[in-house]
């Protein structure tokens, strides 16, 4: 077995000391130390289900080493649902819009909602679509989830232009 | 079992170092996307990962007296949402565009696609057809290497044990285009790619070309018999015919779990006729003469 490494990291706004294997992912890490929100899907990068924010960027965790991470910041959804406006906007349309079944998707499905709308992105269904094209539902057959995120695009539009 | 240290370099010296220190056993990570699935999939194993995604020297991209210069650790996003690349290097622009989807585009990285080396890296063609050279730096000494002989063949380069990559930099030609098939519209490895970068002289004709494909070979290539076919000739006159046959001796593409060779064979032309026509500022029906007439090629015109 490799031995263990010590990695220092922010998760949900808190500082945490942890070990890890040295070819750990990031999800491996995440989860091994009981942050189950993040969802491990494929594992091969294509299915989204562990995105989280690096730095405020929406990565997929089981892509990215673990000790990369050292000295970075992360945040699941758990840390940002109720903390950060945009999610719980999000999130509140999800649920609205019928968008979530067995919830397995939703956690990157939000995220990587925010990353499209924190980025300007428009109230624009094929917009949309190609923005989470990397998030794989088996569920509620993607119309549902556009159509949530498309709600929150053109609100914050109208907010903008209004 | 598997059996990996780590090591994370915070500057290019620190860099240098590790890698010279454990040489062939060494593997630099940035972004990971390649990395990690091979590591799961227990295609790696034993190795010492070098950290590189720190390096703030690797990062960014800069614009110097008609050249462009982008850091290896430069993520793809960054190039997809450059105004600048997509005024004076569309064809690396459109690369980015349709490489993978937005969050591996935030994580994977300019250094890493090419040092892969897969025979399907989507940013290979544009990179070759704008004529880019690598900077590679190892402990003691630094190279520049012309990209087209970078690539030896599939996931294997000319880097040597103890280099990294360091930057890839080129002269901006606005007249340069892309194009990707694959077997969706998004989120897809490639099937094949085409990328072109043209000059023309004031008669309209063709004075400098350089075209490349991925997927179609083991290795991304050059294509030089069909630049050989087009140049002198006038950009809004090519016969697809002609330009069909030299390409054939450009290719060897093969079957696998995407697309038959006998497909790619017949869709590398097509793809870049759509290259060049681009390149050239025009659209396909009106670069190739061949199509005939503009109306006939348009719906509802
Ligand atoms: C879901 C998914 C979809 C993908 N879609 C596409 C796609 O559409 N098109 C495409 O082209 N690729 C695609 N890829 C492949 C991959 O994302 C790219 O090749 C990416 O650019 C690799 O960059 P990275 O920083 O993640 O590389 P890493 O995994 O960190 O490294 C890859 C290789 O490069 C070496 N390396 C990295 N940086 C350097 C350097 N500076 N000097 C020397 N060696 C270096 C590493 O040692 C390793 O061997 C996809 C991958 C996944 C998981
Ligand atoms: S588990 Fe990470 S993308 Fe599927
Ligand atoms: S709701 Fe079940 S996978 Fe999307």
């Amino acid at each position: 077995m490799s031995g263990t490494l010590q990695i220092s990291l922010k998760i949900n706004g808190e500082s945490r000391v942890l070990h890890t294997a040295a070819h750990s992912s990031l999800l491996n890490l995440l989860r091994d130390n009981g942050y189950f929100d993040v969802k491990c899907g494929c594992e091969q990068g294509d299915c989204g289900a562990c995105t989280v924010l690096l730095d405020g960027i929406a990565v997929k965790s089981c892509v990215i080493l673990a000790m990369n991470c050292d000295g970075h910041e992360v945040r699941t959804i758990k840390g940002l649902g109720g903390h950060d406006r945009l999610t719980s906007r999000l999130q509140k349309a999800f649920v609205e819009h019928g968008a979530i079944q067995c919830g397995f998707c939703t956690p990157g499905m939000i995220i990587a909602a925010g990353d499209y709308l924190r980025h300007d992105g428009r109230a624009d269904r094929e917009q949309i679509r190609r923005a989470m094209s990397g998030n794989l539902c088996r569920c509620t057959g993607y119309q549902k989830i556009i159509d949530a995120v498309y709600e929150v695009a053109a609100e914050l539009e109208s907010e903008v232009c209004g | 079992m598997k059996d990996f240290a780590y090591h994370k370099a915070p500057d290019l010296k620190s860099v240098q170092q590790l890698l010279t220190e454990f040489a062939e056993h060494a593997l630099p990570v940035a972004g990971g996307s390649n990395v990690m699935v091979d590591i799961r999939n227990g295609r790696l194993n034993d190795r010492e990962l070098i950290g590189i995604s720190d390096i703030a020297e690797l990062q960014g991209l800069r614009f110097s007296r008609g050249k462009i210069i982008i850091g290896a650790a430069t993520k793809i996003s960054e190039i997809a949402v450059s105004q600048l690349l997509a005024a004076k290097a569309p064809a690396l622009w459109m690369a980015a565009q349709v490489f993978a989807d937005p969050i591996i585009r935030n994580s994977a990285t300019v250094g890493g696609n090419l040092a892969y080396a897969s025979p399907a890296a989507d940013l290979a063609p544009p990179l070759l057809a704008l004529n880019a050279d690598l900077l590679l730096l190892k402990k003691g000494g630094k190279r520049k290497l012309p990209l087209a002989d970078f690539f030896l063949g599939v996931n294997h380069t000319a880097l040597e044990p103890g280099e990294l990559i360091a930057s890839v930099e080129f002269a901006a030609n606005a007249r340069s285009a892309f194009y990707k098939l694959g077997l969706r519209n998004a989120m897809a490895i490639s099937i094949a790619t085409a990328a072109a970068a043209v000059k023309r002289v004031r008669d309209g004709s063709i004075s400098e070309i350089r075209l490349a494909m991925g997927s179609v070979a083991p290795r991304p290539v050059r294509c030089l018999h069909a630049e050989q076919f087009l140049l002198g000739k006038q950009a809004l006159h090519i016969d697809p015919e002609a330009l069909a046959q030299a390409l054939v001796w450009d290719i060897s593409p093969i079957d696998d779990i995407r697309a038959s060779a006998v497909y790619r064979r017949a869709m590398a032309p097509v793809l870049m006729q759509r290259a060049i026509a681009r390149a050239c500022g025009g659209c396909a029906d009106e670069v190739f003469a061949g199509k005939k007439s503009a109306d006939e090629g348009r719906a509802g015109a």
